[in-house]
């Protein structure tokens, strides 16, 4: 059995807030255009004012958003840096792709090109906080982020000392990403406002999103915000061995899903992708309040990380605001909270998270 | 002492042919696999040697009884399957049949051979046609799946992607699944197939040759890319024994570090490629004096070669063992290199020869050690397996007789 990770710090880019935001879902933001983006931060505090002015969108939200997880956490250089993306710098891969094709393979600049690269980030975490240890990036759908903290929980139970690891994700939307997407039904025609994605679950499709999220994680119990002691990914899995695998994990952790006080659901809107929600509803008791995330951040291969963060924030207020509940339970305090998750291409993540306060 | 992890099986793809027998036969007697691509289409073909696989798309869907053409198969997808079939073929197929066996994969540009070619359809207006099947294609993962699929496996499932080192990674991450308990076995490895995104990417960087690479040597320009696919399959020595498998080689450390210089440079003087080797032997508990060769990262750009070559001699000091960079050879494979190299490495085990680095004529002044540059017969106990890549993302792996 693999110990807990603990959360010392959670940071966020997303479409509702970013990290220099005070508050938790204050002035919620929306749109009908199917495409919810998020608002930028001032990156300056964040990144080597040379290197900034040939970075990218996404270079730029990843690395500003490790480094304030950092500052979160008062250590100024992790001993590992590890990260999940679906898609990397979206931006800089169009743009490489698009110049070689109009260009006819002549004359091309290598920047977007390298920072295309899926671990480009990752090395510049690496550069600005001088870590030479552990690196790992994943680029595995919508179970990207859940193996950069799967990762993270399996080194820091490796240590036999201290260690404090970043661990996050970044994922963006661009519009020929979502032209692109559309022609295989990724979104709902017409796009509904955000806020009212779940009314209009009887339909398929969902709407775009993008963000970053960073994470301290560290095996030091006196630093954290919250444990993560157990989490899983499945793929090509039918509800009911969700089900099963949602139950076989809480087990593991001696608990049932009536210990869950907060369940945060992943669905995004789409009738297709409902079963399983469905499905786990029918397990849940008058204990647990039932929440949804994807209206204020959009479906993306890691929007798991937005998540997380909700996760946390709710730990430290002990406040479960009426924009993200479904249904509220009769639970006291916010202990236990499970994150279910599915992901379009049929990928579920299961992550536990516990208060420790 | 941490239980030993084995490899007891591996399985292979490259321009130097398809499985084990084909890349013994072409290692043994320096048949380099580089050359002017067929398949690949780029007005740069006849401009550029590559490490392209002969086998066409449709060729090597006919060989894993796919349907050909636009049938939404990716060339990375098809070489990942064309490779996996020579390990599955001789697995005890229970033995890999549940999430008791992880599958670790690794790429650095999913299918982009194929995107490139349909994305002008992509963004377009027109809302159905053959690259409908291509678009959700383009992520590192869907190889991954499509291995899971074909094969018919439920494994815990992932994909790596850390440029050059990415399948390097995809064993460490292997064996330490492994150590914590969590899978009994892990499949590992990485594919890539060569692509006009990567070609035109690297050569933007100006640091692709055209003529076939040169690794340290003072002439060398650059590298030639490459593509391929290898996997290899773990497990911890009392299971395999168990099972009566035959050990081709012992796992016997690993490190990952970063190099916190540049985004695509190597420290000069080869401080992070040095510390990776050396944790890598610690983590083997051996020190540099047991290592018997070592099969170099090599890719004989200008910056590669004098940095790593300086870690090496750093490392060994007055006794540096034979080294060579296989590159000569499949070209620079990305995302496959560190499994087909980790496969070269466990094959020079088994064979006792140490595998030359063809090209070499011209030493460099940066340094004064020399590559081998015949197939070298010797006493060979350990070998050890770098794998540098951009972002500084290195890692060393270390492999020992059984």
């Amino acid at each position: 059995m693999m110990q807990p990770a603990y959360i010392s710090s959670a940071s966020i880019i997303s479409p509702q807030q970013h990290f220099e935001d005070v508050g938790f879902l204050e002035g919620i933001k929306t749109t009908s255009d199917g495409i919810l983006f998020v608002t930028e931060p001032d990156y300056k505090k964040y990144i080597n004012p040379v290197a900034i002015r040939r970075m990218s969108k996404m270079l730029k939200m990843g690395i500003s958003t490790g480094m304030n997880a950092l500052q979160h956490a008062g250590v100024d250089k992790p001993d590992a840096i590890i990260t999940g993306t679906g898609r990397g710098s979206m931006i800089d891969t169009e743009q490489f792709l698009l110049n070689m094709i109009e260009m006819n393979e002549e004359a091309l600049t290598p920047t977007s090109f390298i920072q295309s690269t899926y671990n480009s980030i990752n090395g510049w975490l690496a550069l600005q906080t001088k870590c030479n240890g552990y690196n790992q990036t994943y680029v595995n759908r919508g179970a990207s982020l859940e193996m950069a903290l799967f990762d993270a929980q399996m080194l820091l139970h490796e240590s036999g000392k201290e260690m404090n690891i970043l661990a996050g994700c970044f994922d963006e939307i661009t519009p020929d990403y979502v032209k692109v997407k559309s022609k295989v039904g990724y979104w709902k025609h017409p796009s509904p406002l955000s806020t009212d994605l779940f009314r209009h679950d009887d339909t398929p499709g969902t709407i775009a999103g993008e963000g970053t999220a960073f994470f301290t994680l560290t095996n030091n119990k006196n630093r954290a915000i919250c444990a993560m002691p157990a989490l899983k990914t499945l793929q090509d899995e039918q509800p009911a061995g969700v089900i099963d695998a949602i139950n076989t994990l809480l087990t593991g952790q001696g608990l049932s899903m009536a210990d869950i006080d907060v369940l945060l659901c992943g669905m995004n809107g789409d009738v297709r992708q409902q079963a399983v929600y469905d499905e786990l509803f029918k397990t849940t008791t008058e204990r647990t309040s039932v929440t949804a995330f994807k209206h204020l951040c959009g479906e993306y291969d890691t929007s798991s990380g937005f998540a997380i963060w909700a996760a946390t924030q709710l730990f430290t207020s002990q406040n479960l605001p009426d924009i993200i509940t479904i249904k509220r339970g009769t639970h006291e305090g916010i202990k236990n909270i499970l994150l279910v998750n599915h992901y379009i291409l049929n990928s579920h993540s299961i992550i536990l998270l516990q208060n420790i306060q | 002492m941490a239980e030993r992890i084995v490899i007891t099986a591996t399985s292979i793809i490259s321009a130097l042919g398809r499985g084990i027998a084909q890349h013994s036969d072409a290692l043994i007697n320096k048949k380099a696999g580089l050359r002017y691509p067929i398949h690949l289409r780029t007005k740069h073909a006849s401009e550029f040697v590559l490490g392209e696989v002969t086998f066409s798309n449709d060729q090597l869907a006919e060989l894993l009884g796919l349907p050909g053409g636009q049938s939404g198969y990716t060339r990375t997808t098809l070489l990942a399957l064309a490779a996996m079939q020579e390990l599955m073929a001789g697995a005890d197929k229970s033995m890999v049949a549940d999430d008791s066996v992880a599958l670790v994969n690794a790429n650095t540009v999913g299918g982009m051979c194929s995107v490139e070619d349909m994305y002008l359809d992509f963004i377009s207006d027109k809302p159905q046609g053959d690259f409908i099947r291509y678009i959700d294609t383009l992520d590192c993962a869907e190889s991954t799946l499509h291995i899971a699929r074909y094969f018919h496996l439920k494994p815990f499932m992932t994909t790596i992607s850390t440029a050059c080192s990415s399948s390097a990674n995809a064993i460490m991450l292997g064996a330490r699944l492994i150590r914590n308990g969590v899978v009994k076995r892990a499949i590992c490895g990485g594919c890539d197939a060569l692509s006009r995104f990567t070609l035109n990417g690297f050569h933007s960087l100006k640091n692709v040759d055209k003529v076939p690479c040169r690794p340290f040597d003072a002439t060398r320009f650059g590298l030639n890319l490459g593509e391929g696919a290898g996997y290899l399959l773990l497990e911890k020595e009392t299971d395999a024994l168990a099972r009566g498998a035959e050990i081709l080689a012992v796992l016997s450390g690993y490190s990952n570090t970063n190099d916190a210089y540049h985004p695509t440079a190597p420290s000069p003087e080869g401080d992070g490629a040095l510390m990776t080797m050396q944790l890598a032997l610690h983590n083997a508990g051996l020190s540099a004096g047991d290592i018997d060769y070592t099969n170099a990262h090599g890719t004989a750009t200008i910056n590669n070669d004098p940095a790593e070559g300086k870690a090496i001699q750093r490392l060994f000091t007055s006794k540096t063992p034979v080294f060579s960079s296989t590159k000569p050879y499949t070209g620079h494979t990305l995302a496959a290199a560190g499994a087909i190299e980790a496969i070269f490495s466990i094959m020079a085990l088994q064979q006792q020869s140490a595998w030359p680095n063809l090209n070499f004529t011209t030493p460099m002044n940066e340094l004064t050690i020399q590559p081998i540059t015949e197939v070298k017969k010797m006493d060979i106990r350990h070998v050890l397996s770098n794998s540098f890549g951009f972002g500084g993302s290195n890692v060393s792996l270390i492999f020992s007789r059984a």
